[in-house]
C-alpha cells in the first residue's frame, strides 16, 4: 500500500520525521517496505497485512498514527446537500446474488461537468501510483484511497431500463471491459447488470460502454460489498486485478459503503458540480452499525505475554483504536464494542494483540527462565545419521530431489508396479505432475546433470519419502514410507558390499541375502531383491542398457532402493564389545572347480554345514574361468578360518575337519579340488 | 718453525683440504698429502718432533698424535659423506598429490537442518515427523484458516488429483509444517516441546529464490506458564547459538491465522536486522481444536525457512543448485 505523506498530513499531524514515522509503524504492524521522495512529498510503501483492510485507505493509516503518537484523526465529515428530486424516480436496484453481494447502495448527481480533476488531487493520485482519467473517476479513486472502499461511476444515462441488478453471470456470457478487453464469464462470477447487459464486473472492473466519458452529465455513482472469495476468484480467473479486486478480497467495514459514497458526492458536488438527487437507492442487508462486544481480563496480559500491561494504559489504547468502552472497568476486567471497521476484533486474544503491538513488543522480556527438559534422539534420526555417515565415508553425496516425477521418467526405475501412481492436479504441472514411487529416477536425472558437465563418477544417495497411497491417517510405512536409494557408476558387487557395509553399520550381527529379482529395468540376471534376516529390505541391481539409454545416461549404473522403517526395526546401534581370540588360528585356502549353476551361496551352505564347530569364518579369495577347467565350470577359491576358544589346534584337527568339507562340496555339489 | 706451530698448520691445512674435496679420488689426493706414509707431511712433521728437546717431547708427542686422530677421522668422516648418493634410492617426490580419497558429503540443506536440530534439542524440543501428504483438516481447519482464506486456493496448493484420493477426502501436499504440530497435540497432553523439519511444498515459479519444494522448521512448546516473552528468549537463544555470540531479537507485529499475536521475528546480525522466521502465540482456536483449554495452558509456535540460513551461511545464491545435486557443488560443503 503506498501511502502520500502529504495526504496523510490531512487527517493527522505529522510533527516526526519519516524515518522515525515509518520506524514505529513498522513496528506497530505496519511494515516498511520502502519511502521515496515524490516531488515534495513522501511515498511511503507499508506492507499491510490480509487483516487489516482498513490500512488500504489514508485514513487508515492515519488513525494509526494518531494511535501511536495520541494526536487527534480528522475525519472528513461526508454530508453532500441533495436536491429534492429523489435518486429513487432515476434508478432501481435489486440483487439477485445475495451469496455474492450483501449490501449495494447507488446515488445518483445529475449535470456534472466532465474535465481534469484539480492539481492537488492528481499530484496525490500520481504520487501513489493512480493514473488520472477525469474528476468523477479520479474522485472514486481518490475515495478508495482515503477510506479503502472501492466505488465506481457509471455514466446513469448509458445504463438501459433505469436498472441495477446484482447477479450471476451466465455461462460463456461476454463482457468488455474499461480496458476495452473481452473477457468470457462463468456462473460464479458476480456482474452488474441494467435492464439488457453486464455493465460491470463487480468490484473488479467496470463496463467499457458505461463509463465516464466526456460527454457524461448525469452520474451512478455504485458503493457495494461483494464477496471477498467471488472477487478473488474473478480476479485470479480473468488475470484482472485492481486496486479495488484487492480491496474486496478482504474483510471490509460494512458502514463502509454508506461513508464512501457520500464522500464522494461530496467531492463530486464540489469539483464537477451537478446536483444531488435525494436519498440513496439500497439492496440488501443494512448493515450493523457496530462490532461485536469483547470483554478483556487484565490478567490475561500476564498469561499470554508474560508482562503486566496497566489497565488504564490498555484501555486508553484500545479507545484510541476506535473500539467503545460499554459500562466502567472494574479491577479485573473491562468490556468494549469493536468498531465496524475492525472486522478482525472479536476475541479476547484479538484485543490482547491489539495493546500488544501498540505499548510495543520490545517491552517483552528475553531472558525468562524456561524449565530444563530432556529430549533424546529418536531411533529415525539415530538411523538416518547412521546411514549419512556411512554412505559419506565410502563416497557418496546426498542428493536431494523433489516428490515430483513424470510418466517417462518414473519407467526408469518402478520396483512397485502394482502400486496405482498418485498425481497433483495443477496446471504447473502437466508433464511432472506424478508423485514419485521410487527415488531411483530422481537420481539417475542427476547422475546424467552430472554426466553432462563432464563427471562420470558421481555416486548419489538419497533419504526420502516415495508415496504410495493418499491417505493421512493410515500409517506412514503403508502409504509413504521412507526410502534410501543409491545410484553409482560401480558394479553390482560393488554396490552389494556398500549395502552390506550399511547393514552391518546399522546391525552388525544382521545377515543380509539376496535372491533373483526380475524386474524388467534390471540387466537380465543381474537384479535382486536384498533381504535383511529374511525380510525384504528393497532392491539392487544393475539397469539394463535400454534403460540407461532411455534416461540418456552414457554409462550402465548400479541401482540400490531400501526401506528405512526395517532399517529402523533392525537397528542396534550400541553393540556389545566381543572378546577378542586368545589361541591363533589356522587359514585353509581350498580351490575348487564348479559346474557353473552352483552359486557361491550354495558352495558356502555346504562348506558350513560339513566343517564342524571349529570353522570361525568361509571367506570367498578369488574366481578362476579358462580352458584349463573346461566349458560350463568355474574355481571359487575359499578361505576358510578355523580357531578353537581355549587352545591352540594341532594339524590333525584342522585336516579332519578340511577333509570333511571337502568331501561333503564333492558329494552334493560335485566339486572337485583344483591341484 | 717451533713443532706445535707447523702440527697446528698440518691439523688446519688439512681440515680444509678435506672439506674442499669433493669425491672419493680427492680425498685420495688428500690422504697422499697429509697422511701418507712415504711423502706425506705427517712423515715430515715425524722428524721434526724428533728433534724437539726431552723437556718439549710428551707435549710435542700428545699433540702430534691428536693432529693425526682428527685429520684421519675427519677425512674417514668425509669419505662417508661423498660416498652416499646425492639423492637416496628410497627417496619419492614429496610433492606429489596425495590419493584421492573417496568421501562423500552431506547435503547442505542436510548440514544445516543437523545443525537446528541440535541446537533445538539443547534446548528440550524433541524432533517430531508427520505426513506429506495431508489432509484439509490438518492443513487448514485446524490451523484456524477459515474456508475461504486464499491459502486454501487450488491454485496456490498442490492438490492430489481426486482420483488418487482415498474416501474422495481431499488431500494435498502439505504447504507448511505446522501440520505436524496439530498431529502432535491431538496424540499427547500438555506439556509439549517439538519441532518438526521437513518438506513442503507450494507451486510457485522456479527461479533464483523461489522453488516447489523447501524444507522449513517448525518449532511449538505448550505449557501452563509459555508466554510470548518464553517465545523472545527460546529465540534469541537459538539465533545466539546459531549465529554465534550475543545477539538481541526483536518483533514485529504481523498476521498468520494460527497464532494470535503473531510477529516476524529479526536478529541482530552484523549491524543490522536479520529476519529469522514468523512466530507468535499459539491461537486459542488451534489449541481448542486439538482439545486443549486455552484458559489453562498456552505456548508458542514459530516457523523458519531452512534454504535461506543454508544459503547465507554459505554464501549460495541460487536455490537451484541444492536441487540439481551437481557433485561440484555438493563436495564444497
Amino acid at each position: 500500500m503506498l501511502v502520500s505523506w502529504d495526504w496523510l498530513k490531512q487527517y493527522v499531524a505529522l510533527e516526526m520525521s519519516v524515518e522515525e514515522l515509518t520506524d514505529r509503524l513498522t513496528m506497530s504492524g505496519l511494515n516498511l517496505e520502502e519511502y521515496e521522495a515524490y516531488g515534495k512529498d513522501w511515498v511511503i510503501d507499508l506492507e499491510v497485512t490480509s487483516n487489516r483492510p482498513d490500512c488500504l485507505g489514508h485514513l487508515g493509516v492515519a488513525r494509526e498514527i494518531a494511535v501511536l503518537y495520541d494526536q487527534t484523526l480528522k475525519i472528513p465529515a461526508a454530508q453532500p446537500v441533495s436536491c429534492s428530486s429523489p435518486a429513487a424516480k432515476q434508478i432501481a436496484v435489486r440483487i439477485d446474488a445475495p451469496e455474492l453481494c450483501s449490501q449495494y447502495h447507488a446515488r445518483v448527481i445529475r449535470g456534472v461537468k466532465i474535465g481534469p480533476s484539480p492539481a492537488w488531487m492528481q499530484q496525490r493520485l500520481q504520487a501513489v501510483g493512480i493514473a488520472c482519467v477525469n474528476n468523477v473517476v479520479d474522485i472514486t479513486n481518490y475515495v478508495m484511497l482515503e477510506c479503502a472502499q472501492p466505488l465506481h461511476a457509471f455514466d446513469l444515462d448509458r445504463l438501459h431500463g433505469a436498472q441495477i441488478i446484482v447477479r450471476p453471470a451466465k455461462k460463456g456470457e461476454k463482457f468488455k471491459a474499461i480496458n476495452q478487453k473481452e473477457y468470457e464469464l462463468s456462473p460464479e462470477m458476480c456482474l452488474i447488470a441494467d435492464a439488457q447487459r453486464p455493465v460491470a464486473l463487480a468490484g473488479v472492473m467496470g463496463g467499457f460502454d458505461s463509463e465516464i466519458s466526456d460527454r457524461t452529465t448525469n452520474v451512478l455513482i455504485e458503493a457495494a460489498l461483494f464477496a471477498p472469495l467471488s472477487v478473488r476468484n474473478t480476479a485470479r480467473k480473468l488475470d484482472l486485478h485492481s486496486p479495488s479486486s484487492y480491496r474486496f478480497e478482504r474483510a471490509l467495514d460494512p458502514q463502509g459503503p454508506d461513508y464512501a459514497s457520500r464522500r464522494c458526492c461530496e467531492l463530486i458536488l464540489e469539483l464537477a458540480g451537478g446536483e444531488l438527487c435525494e436519498g440513496v437507492v439500497s439492496a440488501g442487508e443494512t448493515p450493523a452499525p457496530s462490532g461485536p462486544e469483547i470483554s478483556l481480563r487484565f490478567a490475561r496480559f500476564q498469561k499470554v505475554l508474560g508482562i503486566d500491561i496497566p489497565a488504564e494504559t490498555a484501555i486508553g489504547i484500545l479507545q484510541r483504536l476506535g473500539l467503545e468502552q460499554i459500562g466502567t472497568a472494574t479491577a479485573e476486567r473491562a468490556t468494549f464494542r469493536a468498531p465496524t471497521w475492525r472486522r478482525d476484533l472479536s476475541r479476547e486474544i484479538d484485543l490482547i494483540e491489539e495493546v500488544a503491538r501498540i505499548y510495543g513488543y520490545d517491552h517483552l522480556s528475553d531472558d525468562v527462565a524456561v524449565p530444563l527438559c530432556s529430549s533424546s534422539k529418536s531411533q529415525r534420526e539415530r538411523v538416518v545419521e547412521r546411514i549419512g555417515e556411512t554412505l559419506t565415508a565410502v563416497g557418496f553425496h546426498e542428493a536431494m530431489t523433489a516428490a515430483f516425477t513424470s510418466e517417462n521418467e518414473q519407467q526408469w526405475f518402478n520396483p512397485r508396479p502394482d502400486v496405482a501412481a498418485l498425481y497433483v492436479d495443477h496446471s504447473s504441472r502437466r508433464q511432472e505432475n506424478l508423485l514419485r514411487r521410487s527415488l531411483i529416477p530422481s537420481l539417475i536425472t542427476c547422475r546424467r546433470a552430472n554426466e553432462r558437465h563432464g563427471n562420470f563418477q558421481a555416486k548419489l544417495f538419497e533419504i526420502a519419502k516415495v508415496y504410495l497411497a493418499a491417505d493421512p491417517d493410515r500409517i506412514e510405512h503403508e502409504v509413504e514410507p521412507w526410502q534410501i536409494g543409491l545410484v553409482t557408476g560401480q558394479s553390482y558387487l560393488e554396490l552389494k558390499g556398500v549395502t552390506e557395509l550399511l547393514a552391518r553399520r546399522i546391525q552388525p550381527h544382521g545377515q543380509l541375502t539376496v535372491r533373483p529379482c526380475d524386474l524388467p529395468q534390471f540387466t537380465p540376471g543381474r537384479g535382486a531383491e536384498v533381504l535383511w534376516n529374511g525380510v525384504r529390505w528393497g532392491w539392487l541391481g544393475e539397469l539394463d542398457r535400454s534403460v540407461c539409454d532411455a534416461a540418456d545416461l552414457r554409462d550402465v549404473v548400479c541401482v540400490a532402493e531400501l526401506d528405512l522403517q526395517l532399517a529402523e526395526r533392525n537397528a542396534d546401534l550400541v553393540p556389545r564389545a566381543q572378546k577378542l581370540p586368545e589361541y591363533p588360528g589356522m587359514v585353509r585356502d581350498l580351490n575348487f572347480v564348479l559346474d557353473e549353476p552352483v552359486l557361491w551361496s550354495d558352495l558356502e551352505q555346504a562348506v558350513r554345514s560339513a566343517a564342524g564347530p571349529l570353522l570361525e569364518q568361509v571367506q570367498f579369495a578369488s574366481q578362476y574361468r579358462g580352458k584349463q577347467l573346461g566349458a560350463d565350470k568355474k574355481s571359487y577359491v575359499v578361505t576358510l578360518t578355523f580357531r578353537a576358544p581355549d587352545r591352540t589346534l594341532t594339524s590333525d584337527e584342522v585336516d579332519a575337519a578340511q577333509a570333511a568339507v571337502v568331501k561333503a562340496c564333492e558329494s552334493s555339489l560335485q566339486a572337485t579340488l583344483r591341484a | 718453525m717451533d713443532p706445535l706451530t707447523a702440527l697446528a698448520q698440518f691439523e688446519s691445512e688439512g681440515l680444509a683440504a678435506i672439506a674442499a674435496a669433493t669425491d672419493a679420488a680427492a680425498l685420495e689426493q688428500v690422504r697422499i698429502q697429509f697422511l701418507g706414509k712415504k711423502q706425506g707431511r705427517l712423515k715430515d712433521l715425524q722428524s721434526v718432533v724428533g728433534k724437539a728437546t726431552p723437556e718439549e717431547r710428551p707435549v710435542v708427542g700428545k699433540r702430534f698424535n691428536e693432529a693425526k686422530d682428527r685429520v684421519t677421522e675427519a677425512l674417514e668422516a668425509r669419505l662417508n659423506e661423498v660416498a652416499k648418493p646425492k639423492i637416496a634410492a628410497t627417496a619419492i617426490d614429496l610433492t606429489l598429490p596425495g590419493v584421492p580419497t573417496d568421501f562423500g558429503r552431506l547435503h547442505p540443506l542436510t548440514q544445516t537442518m543437523r545443525e537446528f536440530r541440535e541446537i533445538m534439542a539443547r534446548f528440550g524440543f524433541e524432533v517430531v515427523d508427520g505426513p506429506e501428504l495431508e489432509d484439509e483438516p490438518h492443513n487448514f481447519n485446524a490451523l484456524n484458516i477459515p474456508l475461504d482464506h486464499p491459502a486454501r486456493d487450488p491454485l496456490d496448493n498442490f492438490y492430489l488429483a481426486a482420483a488418487c484420493t482415498a474416501h474422495g477426502k481431499p488431500v494435498l501436499m502439505r504447504s507448511q509444517t505446522s501440520t505436524v504440530q496439530i498431529r502432535v497435540m491431538e496424540h499427547r497432553p500438555p506439556p509439549v516441546r517439538v519441532i518438526s523439519i521437513g518438506r513442503v511444498y507450494r507451486p510457485d515459479d522456479i527461479d533464483a529464490t523461489h522453488h516447489v519444494m523447501f524444507h522449513q522448521m517448525e518449532g511449538l512448546m505448550i505449557g501452563p506458564d509459555v508466554t510470548m516473552a518464553s517465545l523472545k528468549s527460546v529465540l534469541k537463544m537459538f539465533a545466539a547459538a546459531y549465529l554465534g555470540g550475543d545477539t538481541e531479537v526483536r518483533f514485529r507485529p504481523s498476521f498468520f491465522p494460527f497464532t494470535e499475536p503473531s510477529v516476524e521475528v529479526d536478529v541482530r546480525w552484523k549491524g543490522g536486522w536479520l529476519e529469522l522466521g514468523g512466530a507468535g502465540v499459539v491461537d486459542p482456536n488451534v489449541l481448542q481444536a486439538v482439545g486443549y483449554n486455552p484458559e489453562e495452558v498456552g505456548g508458542f509456535a514459530f516457523g523458519l525457512g531452512i534454504a535461506r540460513f543454508c544459503m547465507l551461511r554459505h554464501g549460495i545464491d541460487d536455490i537451484r543448485l541444492f536441487y540439481q545435486n551437481d557433485i561440484r557443488f555438493l563436495k564444497q560443503f
